[in-house]
């Protein structure tokens, strides 16, 4: 797969995609703006029939980050797609709509991380017992202090 | 519709021996809708991960799952590995591959017992189980342990395979091979498994792709993925063999795959074990100094599919997230597909398809005299018993039946 080529046609595509990194072999990782997180998605899975894998969720200095993994099977690349949700709004429209098997994955982040996905079919517990109590998150970064 | 009757499965699954929680909504006999409960079981892993250095997640990793307790670490130290972009010695490639394709045979044979267990078809069961036996013996002369291998380190693998140990495993191996020939001829042939099986709980390519699934589930349903060609890792490029795929997508096509790529195992083994000979007396292992800040994403096919791992390095000694995602969670979604529209009697197997994954590997025990209620063994001790039997099986090697 000519990298190079592919890096310029999807900004040609998407020019509000804010840069696009190779992290090491074979995996592309596109720091994108939750604007256009929907129509990305939607060009990968259904136009170049990437497949779904998961979503990485985390808390990072600049924010919530979120990474999509798509894997080109044809080629064994994995595309990545990393939005950075700001700490003080942690909201973005739900997947499901594109990607049917993003649900328990959406579900999963917001018992971890506390992440609202809007529009989601099924907003709720998904590892968590309904007994956990309501404003606490396991894997942000504030638990962790706390807890130690 | 009138009213619609709930059929509980769980949340203690009668045989997955598993905690997950089906509800059937049935009308009459057919299934109409579905609902999954999880996290029953919620460990934490990821989060315990993150406490331990790189080297011991390893361990950590390893006790994900009991069945595919090599895959979860391979899929690691691909990821941590690609973040210095180490390469390791062919010696360790080989080795890795040998363990995991000796993996795949004794998980899918497991899973042909228990699919014949679910239909009520006990004889698949005490067969595949007793071919797997021997398979579990070489690991534990190869390895030491029937079940959490400890091999994998980074940088390559903490134990090598004597030469002595390659001639028993290959013997294993070819006694196995007959014997699954005849349990393959024997479940292909069989017209009760036919009548169960064919054109129930069937999956299209299009439900495949709409929920990721992956692994066998996927190659049942035409779709032709396989990570260890796809993406290759380890030795999977210096042998030959090919990705078994079905077209029909129902319960007996994941079967079909499923025996056929035993076949296709025994045969990397093989080849890899010619390999570890003119490779002679090589490295099984890199020094790696440190893991420098950066991302890693490592995959490896597991029995199920594909293993997931996304590991980020500060540069510190432990990672800051690590995250896991193992194939089960892909393909128990599409449940949703498989059972609706079927009946209740088919939604067993239907659930048991996709070889949803757990544990095997009690084998710890304390025992208790009935009488007076004390301890007659203990953990050392119980331990060294494990390490007698370990030692007699070394002995005694291929006289197993």
């Amino acid at each position: 797969m000519d990298i190079e080529k592919y890096v310029k046609e999807l900004h040609d595509k998407f020019p509000d995609i804010i840069y696009l990194e190779v992290v090491n072999k074979k995996r592309l990782m596109v720091y994108i703006p939750k604007s256009i997180l929907k129509d990305i998605t939607d060009h990968w899975f259904n136009d170049l029939n990437y497949r779904y894998v998961i979503v990485t969720a985390m808390d990072s200095k600049q924010g919530y980050e979120l990474i999509y993994h798509y894997s080109d099977d044809r080629t064994g690349w994995l595309m990545n797609l990393n939005v950075i949700l700001p700490h003080n709004e942690p909201e973005i429209e739900s997947m499901t709509q594109v990607v049917y098997g993003i649900e328990w994955i959406e579900r999963e982040i917001m018992d971890i991380l506390g992440i609202k996905f809007l529009n989601h079919p099924k907003p709720e517990r998904f590892l968590f017992a309904e007994t956990w109590p309501e404003d606490q998150y396991p894997y942000r970064r504030k638990y962790r202090q706390e807890d130690r | 519709m009138g009213k619609k009757t709930i059929v509980p499965i769980g949340p203690y699954h009668p045989l997955l021996e598993e905690p997950e929680f089906f509800k059937l909504y049935c009308d009459g006999e057919k299934v109409v809708d579905m609902e999954w409960e999880t996290g029953y079981n919620h460990r934490g892993i990821e989060k315990i991960c993150e406490s331990k250095t790189f080297e011991q997640v390893f361990y950590v990793v390893e006790r994900i799952c009991g069945i595919c307790s090599t895959s979860h670490p391979f899929a690691y130290a691909n990821a941590v590995e690609s973040i210095p972009g180490v390469e390791i010695p062919v010696r360790a490639k080989l080795i890795r591959s040998i363990v995991g394709e000796l993996e795949r045979v004794h998980s899918h044979l497991l899973w042909v017992g228990l699919a014949g267990h679910f239909l009520g078809y006990n004889t698949v069961f005490m067969w595949a189980w007793k071919y797997r036996e021997p398979i579990l013996d070489m690991f534990e002369i190869i390895t030491g342990n029937r079940n959490s291998y400890a091999m994998f380190t980074i940088g390559g693998v903490r134990r090598d395979i004597s030469e002595e140990n390659a001639d028993k495993l290959l013997k294993v191996l070819m006694d196995a091979k007959k014997k699954i020939s005849l349990l393959t001829g024997a479940v292909m042939d069989d017209p009760v498994i036919h009548a169960r099986l064919k054109g129930v709980a069937v999956l299209t390519a299009k439900d495949i792709h709409d929920f990721g699934a992956i692994g066998p589930t996927a190659r049942a349903s035409g779709v032709d993925i396989d990570i260890r060609r796809d993406d290759p890792y380890a030795a999977y490029e210096m042998v030959d063999w090919k990705v078994i795929t079905a077209k029909e997508g129902d319960i007996f096509a994941k079967a079909e795959v499923r025996l056929m790529e035993m076949f296709e195992s025994i045969s990397i083994i093989k080849q890899c074990l010619e390999l570890l000979k003119k490779e002679n007396k090589g490295d099984i292992k890199v020094k790696v100094k440190e893991i420098p800040p950066g991302i890693g994403i490592g995959r490896a096919e597991a029995p199920r599919g594909e293993v997931f791992h996304f590991v980020k390095s500060d540069g510190s000694n432990s990672p800051v997230r690590h995250k896991i995602r193992a194939p089960s969670y892909n393909c128990i979604t599409t449940f949703r597909r498989s059972c609706i529209g079927g009946t209740i009697s088919d939604a067993a197997i239907a659930t048991a398809a996709v070889d949803p994954c757990y544990c095997c590997t009690e084998r710890m025990t304390q025992v208790y005299d009935i009488k007076t209620g004390k301890k007659m063994m203990n953990a050392a001790e119980l331990i060294k018993l494990s390490q007698k039997k370990t030692e007699e099986i070394r002995a005694k090697g291929d006289k197993n039946d």
